[in-house]
């Protein structure tokens, strides 16, 4: 279990991490959202000893995190950097190497890794005579190729196209049911929200919301329904009327669906019934909010959060 | 699929991999060429300049041309000028080819012939040759034994004595020293800016923050310091080699003890300088960002440098005093001044040992030092880091 036990940060007067707390267990995908400025890249720069935090403690097995514990961590920062000049398989041994791994050994993985990732015949290139995809590529390469347990991720997938996502969430996927334990940040919540098993939102230095997608939905108690009524325009403003605590979320007219929300406990029959009255239904259903909409909930009813731009 | 990496191995994964990128690297090819090129200009080029300036040939066609030919030979000998002696079968045919420069001159009785001008050299041999042969003819008219004339001017002899026998071996030594510090200078610069190039190499392509996740910074800067270094020194006897096989070669250099020693010093003290000056180039280095800054931020090095430069040419010309004594002593200006007082035997064995010290003193010093300031400095993008601030957060860092 990789723990973060109440990290603190500050850049003189800008609070970074602020009692940050989370866990990862092993054979878990675990995603980290959070606007810009929010501490993701603080956090993972302490997980991986590059930055040290003012307070708190990072666990690994239960243990106090040392630099012989990280050689199981496999890192991509955010900002990518690989020797220009190097050669890419080359940089890769190195690299493994660098964590402790024999050179034989490094050298199988890393032309493995390469060769899924469709590099097989670049082995021998400079990294500068890639494309921004392809070095993306061997990046993550990188930060797989000593085969670590513990996988932190800074924005992985940003900067590849559909189909170089799906190849290296495929090999992320393989390593997690493996047994290894991954953390990575993503603004694209979509992506998130299908790969990961669980989510940490994060605002200001701190967790806001912490649990799997559904535990996040399921929250507030709070659900939702999209629905449309055959009947004139307005219906949707006289069934909330019509249905106690109702809150019309969309109106949806021209034809689209309305999203209507009830509080908790609230019946979802006399929603029907009340929509019934006002004309013939031709959609009811349940509407799960998605990640993003839970997200902008989250994050949306705080006061400032331009102001903890930091330069990680 | 791993196991624990020790520090040293850690500094020896990043100098083996300093080491190998650079030597494979074309401008190190090249820059190694280009350097052996000029090192073998040099000591080639003086030896075909002096084929031209002191080697003649000359006829003696004379009744008396034996007696001036056996003379003019053993004054060129005497006075290190080679005489090529022509045959020819007259005073006619010597002219002919002095026209046609195949001689550059002939000497019959009284008159020494030639196209144009005399060189100096040859006139000397010519005219001491001359006045023997003269000066012999003219005391045995005298009726003296030509026996009894040759061995009175052979016992003629003008006899050197020395009062410090060693003193032109000590000064060749001293000037080897000074020539090796002239060149070290070079290098101490290239090789310091390798070490620079480096660290802005690294910060600029980002690829730091991947390395200090997997280990240590100063065992980064340790292995970047080692590698560069002992591709430095490799170079360099690459180049020593090089040159002195060139001039062994073609007869410009006689290889003795005496010349291998102050070589030896000036290498010594080399990588003393080298460990302070890479030190000191990391640690500045690490505080910008961008390649286009790292001028500016290794100014006050090439200052430094500089004025070792200069020391060493004050030292040399000042073999006594406590001037350049205390010169010589200051690290890490001592690295290029030390050796050639050392070389001279100027400097006394506890002034090389404080020497020593000092300058082992300083470079232990520095490694704190400039560690530190790279560890505050090497992830921090954006402007330069002022030292005070790269200091302070270097201060937490591990080790």
């Amino acid at each position: 279990m990789l723990e973060l036990d109440s990290l603190s940060k500050r850049y003189g007067e800008v609070v970074a991490l602020d009692a940050l707390s989370f866990s990862v267990r092993p054979g878990q995908m675990y995603g980290f959202v959070g606007t810009n400025g929010a501490g993701k890249t603080t956090a993972m720069r302490i997980v991986l000893g590059v930055l040290d935090a003012d307070a708190g403690q990072v666990r690994w097995r239960g243990r106090s995190l040392d630099g012989d514990a990280r050689r199981e961590f496999g890192y991509m920062p955010e900002e990518r950097g690989l020797y220009p000049k190097m050669r890419v398989l080359e940089q890769l041994v190195f690299l493994a190497q660098l964590r402790g791994a024999q050179a034989e050994a490094a050298a199988e993985s890393a032309t493995g890794l390469l060769e899924r990732f469709g590099l097989g015949d670049r082995v021998g290139d400079r990294v500068e005579q890639l494309s921004q995809g392809n070095q993306q590529r061997v990046q993550l390469a990188a930060a797989l190729v000593h085969d670590p347990s513990v996988l932190v991720l800074d924005e992985p997938f940003s900067g590849l196209d559909p189909v170089g996502v799906d190849a290296m969430a495929t090999v992320l996927r393989e390593r997690v049911d493996r047994g290894a334990a991954l953390v990575f940040s993503s603004h694209q919540l979509d992506l998130v929200e299908r790969l990961c098993d669980a989510v940490a939102i994060i605002r200001e230095g701190r967790i806001v919301a912490d649990g799997t997608v559904a535990e996040l939905r399921g929250g507030s108690g709070r659900r939702r329904y999209r629905l449309l009524v055959d009947s004139a325009e307005g219906w949707a403003d006289q069934l909330a009327a019509a249905v106690a605590g109702a809150k019309v979320l969309d109106r949806g007219e021209a034809g689209r669906p309305a999203l209507v929300e009830l509080p908790a406990g609230a019946d979802d029959q006399a929603l029907l019934a009340a929509a019934q009255r006002l004309g013939p239904v031709r959609q009811f259903g349940p509407a799960e909010p998605t990640l993003v909409e839970l997200f902008r909930e989250v994050v949306s009813d705080s006061p400032a959060t331009n102001d903890a731009e930091v330069a990680a | 699929m791993t196991r624990a990496l020790s520090f040293r191995e850690a500094v020896a994964l990043v100098a083996r991999r300093e080491f190998v990128q650079r030597a494979r690297d074309r401008s190190f090819f090249v820059s190694t060429a280009i350097t052996i090129g000029i090192i073998a200009l040099f000591v080639v080029f003086p030896r075909v300049l002096s084929f031209g300036a002191d080697a003649y040939q000359v006829a003696f066609p004379g009744p008396d041309g034996p007696a001036l030919q056996a003379a003019a030979e053993a004054q060129a000998e005497l006075a290190d000028v080679e005489l090529t002696v022509v045959d020819v079968a007259d005073a006619d045919e010597a002219e002919r080819r002095i026209r046609d420069g195949s001689l550059d001159a002939y000497l019959d009785g009284d008159s020494v012939v030639v196209e144009r001008d005399l060189d100096t050299s040859l006139r000397a041999v010519l005219e001491n040759a001359h006045g023997s042969v003269a000066g012999r003819q003219a005391l045995e008219d005298e009726g003296l034994d030509p026996d009894q004339v040759a061995s009175a001017l052979d016992t003629a002899r003008l006899e050197t004595i020395t009062l410090d026998p060693e003193a032109e071996e000590r000064n060749t030594r001293g000037t080897i020293a000074f020539f090796g510090a002239l060149v070290l200078y070079g290098q101490l610069l290239g090789y310091g800016f390798w070490v620079a190039l480096g660290v802005v190499e690294e910060k600029s392509s980002r690829v730091v923050e991947l390395l200090l996740s997997a280990i240590p910074a100063r065992a980064l800067l340790a292995g970047k310091v080692l590698g560069i270094g002992l591709l430095g020194l490799a170079q360099l006897l690459l180049i020593a080699a090089a040159g002195v096989g060139v001039g062994v070669a073609s007869g410009s250099i006689t290889l003795s003890g005496a010349m291998l020693q102050p070589v030896g010093l000036v290498l010594g003290w080399f990588v003393l300088g080298y460990g302070a000056y890479a030190c000191l180039s990391a640690a500045a280095a690490a505080r910008v960002s961008r390649q286009e800054e790292l001028q500016n931020a290794t100014t006050p090095l090439t200052m430094l440098a500089m004025l070792s430069f200069f020391a060493s040419f004050y030292v040399f010309f000042n073999d006594s005093g406590t001037g350049p004594a205390v010169v010589s002593l200051v690290p890490p200006v001592s690295a290029l001044a030390m050796p050639i007082r050392m070389a001279r035997g100027d400097a006394a064995a506890w002034e090389a040992g404080l020497a020593l010290v000092l300058m082992l003193g300083l470079i232990a010093a520095l490694v704190v030092v400039a560690g530190r300031v790279y560890e505050g400095a090497v992830l921090r993008m954006g402007a330069k880091v002022p030292l005070g601030e790269a200091w302070r957060s270097g201060r937490r860092a591990r080790s």
